[in-house]
């Protein structure tokens, strides 16, 4: 038997890759003890060849030097598999007027290669626009998500060729006005198949890099009304779009820096969270008939806080979409984030001090996710606005606020910042949400805790192994790419959605899982989050449980769908009204 | 020439009996706006107040009454705009300007968050002018306390300490209160604000001798670290109302 030995050597080889994997990702994993010292993510981020950073716009103007302490801004994120690839991508903006714009291509073993230049969308940044954000959008329904670029400038849209590389449409979408967009999300807001589009603008539409007035500061620094606020751009279904805001009721002019869309009161249409620095944050409900009505008093109240984030989720499992929005909150300003609890009759009611979610420091991005697929969704939290030298700038702004009569509008009067600290080097948070009661903090344990000014974070399963890793952008600095290493045998099962009536990337759609008398809801989101946009995926932590009683899925066409008993621990992709009944996991192309 | 020392005591007598009727009026108004507070009819109390405030700005208890009045009512922007209008009739009133900052005070829990800022700033201005017109324990204490309620970043608790010690020298020379146990907890918290934990500790231990019951003393010496900080911030949350009612003043004195 000569060929013994060497089956011998296999044998062993097998049971030896087995073992390994059964460490890294499997159900025998380690004791519990072990498990709570456990890091869960790992820094890989150049390793997997992110090698960019960030440069904020350094202004040349008469208000330039005071400029610098308000515009740390534009570093941004937004994940798409713009391939088709089954991987998903990464988009990547910088702002300084010689910098570009990253699109890095995921490679399919967690490395990325900057294809920006040869896609042609790398050109973000010139003289008079700087980038700030970025969305993923398929507005031709084409199946290739576009690009939105959004700018203190002109916005760019690329229209997505499929085949690697991208066409700017900007002029011929009717999408070409000066805006100082800071971020975009799309759905489509009456159901009519096609994404429609929402910009939230920071300043005023006046030219900040050469502004001819001194007056485009926040009049207020609580309920300022002379931001950029938000503009609603109707799909048109031919590659253009049309400004509808003003019959839209979409009416505000904050210092809008963020958008969340989700389905607050689950009647098909999706509502409206709009969060503004320097004032009252908006919720607008949907009234079907492509038009929003203004509820924030009734559903919210009239907040004078600092509104940097809105992501909606359902943390607490009872069907019903709560928001989180980040504020300000330090020693000298103690305003607290809010985590707007859904009371199911259009009004919320902020539980933040109660579930431990309202200290963030200076708050930037919020996202809602499931780390640990234990089937409550956590949060991370980033944070930080300037890390400069020692000396701080809070008693310089508090000498300019406590001045009598001081016009807040005017630049001239707000001091400049140099080097100076405000809110800096603050400790990013990773919530763990304990059974939809309270969360607890635990990014220092996986090393989530990184000072740097943060900004934007998006979540996306890069490696397609069902643990939702993270990207996050800094202002001024590298960016970090967290790769999930979670070793315990936690389930999960994810979802690619496809709309054939609804909008191909079907965004709005919700997916209800029933698991004995516990119904999970996660959605596809349109873009929701400060500065990011993750993946629109639909992914379920399931913990121990192997199998699911009921999948549902309603499109945002009205059509409900109930799906078959599928295996769990696997991707499957679902399109809209096919009635196939053999459902397969889904595995990428390459 | 007879005539004039006649005069003068007609004009003494006159306006003591102005004095009088005036301080005879307060009171009057005072008793029917406690009866109007106890129906809850807050628009006639404020009114009432607000005449027995006027008729005697040194009535520390009047003031006070009114302001807590005024809490309940939520209409703080009233209560500011009277003791602005009191303050320009009595520049001199080291209570007019005392419960004018403690006006300031009582609208910091419902305003935005730098409007915070600016309520704090005014009411440390009145503070300031109620203890360069007259040194008080009041004055001293309170003064103190608004000083502590700065963030680090301004170094202001150096000078609410300063206060506050002042406040204890006051309070030592004198018979004690009740109240005085708040000068050596805030005594105590300043010099834990200026990292001095050795001197807190002192200051709480102090107290506690004086005030063996008291559980803030208490809790302070027993507590340390993150335990410690989060007791202590929490007396100076700017969301959560301060107790501005003066009537430990009255009620625990002979004055």
């Amino acid at each position: 038997m000569p060929g013994q030995p060497f089956r011998s050597v296999l044998i062993l080889f097998i049971v030896l890759l087995v073992l390994e994997s059964g460490i890294a990702y499997g159900a025998a994993g380690p004791g519990p003890e072990d498990r709570q010292n456990q890091r869960w993510f790992e820094d890989v981020t150049h390793k997997a060849g992110i090698l960019s950073r960030h440069h904020t716009r350094r202004f040349n103007n008469p208000y330039a030097e005071i400029m610098q302490g308000y515009t740390k801004l534009g570093a941004a994120v937004a994940v798409a598999d713009f391939d088709r690839d089954g991987f998903e991508d990464i988009f990547v903006t910088d702002s300084c007027a010689t910098c570009k714009n990253h699109l890095y291509h995921n490679n399919g073993d967690f490395t990325f290669t900057d294809v920006a230049e040869k896609a042609g969308v790398a050109n973000g940044n010139d003289e008079e626009n700087a980038s700030s954000g970025a969305l993923w959008f398929d507005f031709n329904n084409d199946g290739f998500p576009d690009l939105l670029v959004v700018r203190f400038g002109h916005p760019i849209l690329y229209l997505n060729l499929g085949n690697g590389k991208f066409r700017d449409v900007t002029k011929a979408s009717g999408l070409d006005r000066y805006m100082n967009a800071i971020k975009a999300i799309a759905f489509d807001y009456d159901n009519d198949g096609y994404v429609d589009l929402f910009i939230g603008s920071y300043f005023q539409p006046i030219n900040i890099f050469h502004p001819g007035t001194p007056r485009f500061f926040p009049e207020s620094f609580e309920t300022a009304k002379n931001g950029g606020g938000v503009t609603v751009f109707h799909n048109n279904k031919d590659g253009t779009f049309t400004d509808v805001t003003e019959i839209s009721g979409i009416h505000t002019t904050g210092w809008t820096l963020d958008l969340g869309h989700g389905d607050a009161n689950n009647d098909g249409f999706e509502d409206l969270y709009v969060a503004n620095d320097f004032g009252t944050d908006r919720f607008y409900v949907n009234n079907g008939n492509g038009t929003f009505t203004d509820k924030t008093e009734s559903a919210i109240g009239f907040d004078t806080k600092k509104g940097m984030n809105v992501d909606w989720g359902d943390f607490d499992n009872d069907g019903l979409l709560d928001i989180y929005v980040t504020n300000i909150t330090d020693d000298y300003m103690r305003e607290g984030n809010f985590l707007w609890h859904n009371n199911g009759n259009l009004t919320f009611t902020d539980i933040s001090r109660e579930t431990g979610t309202d200290d963030t420091g200076w708050g930037w991005a919020g996202k809602f996710f499931d780390y640990d697929n234990d089937g409550w969704l956590d949060l991370y939290v980033v944070n930080g606005w300037v890390s400069g030298g020692k000396e701080s700038y809070v008693p310089d702004i508090f000498e300019m606020v406590t001045r009598p009569g001081v016009d807040f509008a005017d630049a001239r009067n707000w001091p400049p910042i140099g080097n100076k600290s405000l809110s800096g080097y603050q400790k990013k948070r990773l919530f763990h949400n304990e059974n939809g009661h309270i969360f607890k903090d635990e990014a220092a344990r996986h090393g989530l805790d990184s000072t740097k000014d943060g900004r934007g974070i998006a979540v996306a399963d890069f490696d397609n192994d069902g643990r939702l890793d993270l990207f996050v952008t800094n202002a001024d600095d590298e960016p970090f790419l967290y790769r999930n290493i979670l070793p315990t045998g936690a389930h999960w099962i994810g979802f690619l959605l496809e709309g054939s009536k609804s909008n191909s990337a079907a965004v709005g759609a919700q997916i209800r899982l029933k698991i004995g008398k516990q119904t999970y809801l996660r959605y596809v989101n349109g873009g929701n989050g400060f500065a990011s946009q993750s993946t629109n995926r639909v992914h379920f932590g399931l913990g121990k449980n192997t199998r699911i009683d009921a999948i549902e899925v309603r499109w945002p066409s009205g059509m409900k769908q109930n799906l078959p008993v599928l295996p769990v621990d696997h991707w499957y992709k679902l399109v809209e009204a096919d009635t196939t009944t053999n459902i397969q996991p889904w595995e990428p192309k390459r | 020439m007879n005539r004039k020392p006649y005069s003068h005591f007609l004009v003494v007598l006159f306006l003591m009996g102005v004095l009088f009727s005036a301080v005879r009026a307060s009171d009057s108004d005072y008793q029917e706006a406690v009866k109007a507070l106890g129906a809850k009819d807050y628009a006639t109390a404020l009114r009432y107040l607000e005449s027995a405030v006027g008729g005697d700005p040194d009535n520390v208890r009047y003031a006070s009454d009114y302001r807590q009045a005024v809490i309940r009512s939520k209409d703080f922007d009233r209560s500011l705009q009277f003791f602005e209008k009191l303050v320009s009739a009595h520049p001199d009133s080291a209570n007019v300007h005392l419960n004018f900052g403690f006006a300031y005070v009582d609208k910091i829990p419902v305003a935005g968050s730098i409007t915070q800022v600016i309520l704090a700033n005014n009411a440390l201005k009145e503070f300031t002018k109620a203890v360069e017109l007259k040194e008080s324990w009041i004055a001293y204490y309170t003064r103190g306390m608004s000083y502590l309620f700065w963030p680090k970043v301004f170094g202001r608790a150096a000078f609410g300490v300063a206060d506050l010690k002042k406040a204890m020298e006051i309070q030592k020379s004198g018979p004690r209160r009740p109240y005085h146990v708040k000068t050596y907890i805030g005594l105590g918290d300043g010099y834990w604000k200026m990292d001095d934990s050795e001197k807190a500790r002192s200051i709480w231990q102090e107290g506690l001798k004086e005030f063996p019951d008291n559980a803030n003393l208490k809790a302070r010496l027993t507590q340390q670290g993150d335990q410690l900080k989060a007791t202590i911030e929490a007396g100076f949350d700017p969301s959560k109302r301060v107790d501005t009612d003066l009537r430990d003043l009255w009620a625990n004195s002979n004055n």
